[in-house]
């Protein structure tokens, strides 16, 4: 054992990820697999109208088919929850359709059989009867006068307190109308040199985890358990239990590795419908979505983005002005928490005196958006990088040096007023300024192959006001458990974390292992998201380790042995006689902030710590096609100290390359509410060869000193930069401007000929 | 999905037997690739699949005919044609195709018969097969008959087969002094259905062009050949008749707006790729790296 000043440098090391042999090898565990005796499927039963009053449900038919256990239905479902609506936010979801219908795609009715493909086949023969009602699908439209109504009255859920003045609110789609003003805008931007405005869009995109969610539920009716597919165990409880009129220690949720979640498995998915079907049908129930259902169940928002900044003669911003529509579709989920967190950035890490920004939550017809891997800010970033190179490129100002006159550095106030604190704005930007080596000579290519190359910085939050706490449990031979509730769900957090404990108990990380997620017996975490586990997770695993250390320290010296020389297990059995007993060490971290003020935005304290990512590209476009080939692709990011640098590399590709999939080729196409191409044969993901050639991630040398030796938070920090980083480098390329996502050859190609004057037909 | 009868002859002649010249609920299963993806989204609801599995060891050679044609059997996994030495010295652009077609876990268990018969306009290889010439061996209780590749295809998803009748073998002809090219163009990521797909099959020599022909599929409810195209090309192998042959092909091209693109933008990538095609088949450099999109 090792006292406090000892080092035994398990922290910077690239130690493999402890699972991996398990996952190549087919061994992992996952909730997709597991099947328990009894159980029945369900198949859910789903909305074919966007918008629609429901009159009636004949479930007779399907009750009837060869191999079905039961049909469930809202009225089922009532009799057990009687107000069966949840969300984080707002209690605007129903468990399933109630009154109306509110997206295509939205679960009516739940057919539950022993065999998944007659349950399946049962589905199709529930008749639904709807009255169609006008439905909205465009996040601007339905801010509208005269739009269509999706919720009649709102329901704020009050699990967060900065929401509750919105409740009963009526016939509005606007669900949070997030403002932030600072300085005099009007008066920056009368006096202003240059004014710039301009407009950006984004689609939906699919979270795409490879396992799709899944839920299965059981219960002995007195206590239910839930093996869920979630980042989330704590708050499922909390909700579960809400629902039910439980108390909470009635609930169990566990969960297992995850097949990717990426903010699609928040909150409540199929939880919800899994527990009713269970406690209805008195049989184990699992609800297993397919990749095509997942297109119906949570998305990120579509946006529309309107930027206009004042930059003076000097060249410097002097005023910002952001307006930001997020699509949030027919349900809230966590979408207005992400209008208000993100919204605050959305004039970018930039110095800028006079700022006005709204950020508004809109409900509209289609499937319910949430957070996806950056919380809206790769987004964000897209918007306000595109428009800050574009007003370089208009006053023939270097990019880098623009980007240079203006960043928000260190112990400057953001847009908030809270005193920029540990980010690496100027590190990382110079960094990548290097790695693009952007003074060096570029070759811009000849004939039809046009070359490019841009560059883009953005910045996060970390998510606030949040609490995780850990057990760590020293057994008597000297290793240990972490008992914690952080998920790794592919981003290698039972690595991270136990490299933590182990340099804390200065023990070898071998000793250590990280318990998976089981509300009975591990303790509560807000959730596996935001980039928070290293940050919150790993600091309450710090603390709950060096508590234990502390305890081992006390029980050495009270037997008297030598503190430094004494092995671990000889302390227990000096104490016991034996090998017995435990030492637990527990610790809980909630770092505090303080909510934005409702009327101006400000706060003195808004985040923990600041996530800082930038991303440049040197593009190649095919003149004649439109065609872009992302030849070199560099990120950069400030994540503080990398407890396992190889984990912080891969962590910043797949970031990237998300995001490049993001920019490059989806984006969910809806008909009348219906997602045309709701599978991944259409809906393309990037694939191998999609990858740059040249693919360079790296951190700077930082460090976050509120947390855990020194790290934060990267999951996703490499999204940030890289979908303005690319629409940059192809304005630089053939001096055409992509302002909507995504970057379809098609859409190149039709600027490329609206440039020349001679545009392609429709 | 719900239950089936699946067969497994032995035979070709006992499983032409198992098929319905009138239900098309029966069907026989190759690889299965496209089929089990049909048969998942419920487009296609099988009452009997004649699994052609136990046929594989007699239809699976490739063999030279004297004559320089390759008969290649209709169960050949589509690995294995990409991997015939054979086939890479008489025809390298079908093993060229065959490195993009899908990927490498199809390419394992999809067959040459299966990949013809499913008559999916985005296939890689029936305009490549055409632009050769090929034909294929068509079995049934009635006989035997062949049928070009090129007249195979009725429409979208069709071919000219009757229900009960099996594509036994594919006959690729000597290809003499014919050289040709393949363009798949993806337009929403490297590895996706083609947005359109253009084979060029040039014979002669030199600027002295015998004969062209200049498919296209994809972008087309079935492959078909760009006669107008073919017909400028008689005039030699300038760089201004490629380009009005390039022209021609935009122009009679029948393309049809999907996901892939508009059929304005389609027409756009008809005239580049023709025009690319064709300066790989006749040799051009500078072509070869910007092969895939």
């Amino acid at each position: 054992m090792k006292t406090k000043d000892q080092a035994t440098r398990q922290i910077g090391r690239s130690i493999p990820r402890r699972e991996a042999r398990e996952k190549v090898s087919g061994r992992a565990e996952y909730i997709h697999h597991l099947r328990l005796p009894g159980m029945l499927y369900g198949k859910i039963v789903r909305s074919t109208l966007a918008h629609a009053r429901l009159k009636s449900i004949d479930v007779s038919a399907a009750a009837a088919a060869p191999g079905v256990a039961g049909v469930i239905t809202a009225a089922d479902v009532r009799k057990i929850i009687p107000d069966p609506y949840y969300g984080p936010i707002f209690h605007d979801q129903p468990i399933l359709a109630l009154d109306k219908v509110r997206h295509v795609g939205e679960s009516v009715a739940v057919v539950l059989a022993a065999d998944p493909h007659l349950a399946e086949q049962a589905a199709q023969l529930v008749e639904v009867e709807y009255q169609e009602l006008p439905a909205v699908y465009d996040e601007v439209e339905a801010m509208k006068a005269g739009s269509a109504i999706v919720h009649e009255v709102l329901r704020p859920a009050g699990m967060f307190p900065d929401f509750k003045d919105l409740a009963g609110r009526r016939n509005t789609n606007l669900h949070l109308d997030f403002k932030l003003r600072r300085g005099d805008v009007a008066r920056a931007f009368a006096n202003a040199e240059h004014v710039f405005e301009h407009t950006f869009h984004t689609r939906q995109i699919m979270h795409t985890p490879l396992e799709p969610i899944v839920t299965l539920a059981e219960s002995n009716g007195s206590s239910v358990t839930l093996h869920t597919a979630s980042q989330m165990v704590s708050v499922v409880r909390t909700e579960i239990a809400r629902l039910l009129g439980w108390p909470e220690n009635r609930v169990r949720v566990k969960t297992a590795f995850l097949g990717g979640g990426f903010g699609a498995k928040t909150y409540i998915k199929v939880e919800a419908i899994a527990v009713a079907c269970a406690l209805i049908a008195r049989r184990p129930v699992k609800i297993a979505l397919t990749m095509e259902e997942q297109f119906y169940t949570i998305n990120k928002h579509a946006n529309t983005l309107r930027l206009k900044s004042a930059v003076g003669r000097d060249g410097r911003i002097s005023a910002r002005e952001c307006e930001v529509w997020w699509n949030g579709g027919a349900y809230a989920d966590i979408g207005p928490r992400l209008t208000q967190k993100t919204g605050f950035t959305a004039a970018g890490p930039y110095d800028i005196d006079n700022v006005h920004i709204d950020s508004y939550a809109v409900y509209t017809n289609l499937p319910p958006a949430a957070g996806l891997r950056g919380f809206g800010v790769p987004t964000l970033t897209f918007a306000y990088e595109s428009h800050t190179d574009m007003i370089a490129r208009e006053l023939g100002i270097d990019p880098l040096e623009f980007r240079r006159k203006n960043l928000l550095r260190e112990g400057r106030a953001q847009a908030t007023g809270t005193v920029m604190r540990d980010a690496a704005t100027e590190a990382v930007l110079e960094r990548l300024a290097q790695r693009m080596s952007w003074n060096a000579p570029f070759d811009r290519g000849s004939g039809s192959v046009r070359r490019g190359r841009g560059i883009a910085i953005g910045f996060k939050a970390s998510i606030s006001n949040t609490t995780s706490v850990a057990i760590v449990n020293v057994y008597a031979d000297g290793s240990c458990t972490v008992y914690c509730n952080t998920v790794d769900m592919g981003q290698g957090s039972d690595t991270a974390l136990a490299q933590i404990a182990a340099e804390a108990l200065g023990i070898p990380v071998e000793s250590v292992k990280v318990a998976h997620p089981d509300t009975d017996l591990t303790p509560y975490d807000m959730g596996t998201l935001g980039s928070r586990s290293t940050f919150h997770m790993g600091q309450a695993v710090k603390l709950a380790a060096e508590d234990a250390r502390d305890k081992l320290l006390a029980l050495a010296t009270a037997l008297g042995v030598p503190v430094e020389t004494t092995p671990i297990a000889d302390l227990f059995r000096k104490r016991y006689g034996m090998q017995a007993g435990n030492v637990v060490g527990v610790a809980t971290f909630n770092p505090k902030s303080n909510q934005p003020d409702h009327a101006t935005g400000l706060a003195e304290n808004i985040t923990p710590n600041w996530m800082v990512g930038g991303t440049g590209a040197e593009i190649e476009v095919d003149t004649e096609t439109g065609h872009v080939r992302v030849t070199r692709l560099v990120n950069i990011a400030d994540c503080g100290t990398a407890i396992n640098p190889q984990i912080v590399e891969s962590q910043l590709s797949g970031a990237a390359i998300m995001q490049y999939g993001c920019t490059m080729s989806e984006g969910i196409e809806f008909d009348a509410g219906q997602a045309t191409n709701a599978s991944l044969a259409d809906y393309k993901i990037p694939g191998i060869r999609d990858i740059p050639a040249v693919f360079v991630n790296e951190i700077v040398a930082a460090r976050q000193e509120s947390g855990p030796y020194g790290a934060k938070g990267v999951g996703e920090t490499g999204t940030f930069g890289v979908s303005a980083a690319i629409t940059n480098a192809i304005h630089d390329a053939v001096g055409v401007r992509i302002t909507r996502l995504p970057v379809t050859p098609e859409a190149v190609y039709r600027a490329l000929r609206a440039n020349s004057a001679t545009p392609l037909e429709e | 999905m719900m239950s089936f009868e699946i067969a497994e002859p032995q035979t070709l002649s006992e499983a032409l037997a198992l098929l319905d010249p009138e239900d098309p609920s029966v069907r026989a299963i190759a690889g299965g690739t496209a089929l089990m993806l049909m048969m998942k989204s419920g487009v296609f609801r099988p009452t009997r699949l004649v699994s052609l599995r136990k046929l594989a060891d007699a239809h699976t050679r490739i063999d030279a005919r004297a004559n320089g044609e390759l008969a290649i059997g209709a169960l050949t996994p589509l690995a294995a044609l990409e991997d015939a030495p054979m086939v890479r010295s008489r025809a390298p652009v079908i093993a060229e195709t065959l490195r993009t077609l899908s990927n490498v876990r199809v390419r394992n268990v999809a067959t040459v018969g299966g990949h013809l018969a499913h008559a999916d306009p985005h296939m890689d290889l029936p305009p490549v097969l055409i632009a050769l010439r090929a034909r294929v061996a068509v079995a049934s209780r009635r006989g035997t008959r062949e049928v070009a590749v090129e007249d195979l295809f009725a429409g979208y998803y069709e071919t000219v087969l009757a229900r009960d009748e099996l594509i036994s073998a594919l006959i690729v002809p000597a290809q003499g002094e014919r050289r040709a090219a393949y363009f798949k163009c993806t337009t929403r990521a490297a590895d996706d259905w083609p947005a359109l797909g253009v084979a060029v099959a040039v014979d002669g020599a030199g600027s002295a062009i015998r004969e062209a022909r200049i498919v296209l599929s994809a972008a087309t409810s079935k492959p078909a050949r760009l006669r107008a195209a073919e017909a400028i090309l008689g005039e030699g192998t300038a760089d201004a008749v490629l380009a009005r042959a390039a022209e021609a092909a935009a122009e009679e091209a029948d393309v049809m707006a999907d996901g892939h693109g508009s059929a304005a933008y389609k027409r756009q990538l008809v005239r580049v790729y023709v025009q690319r095609a064709l300066r790989r088949a006749l040799g051009a450099p500078g072509v070869n790296e910007r092969a895939q999109r």
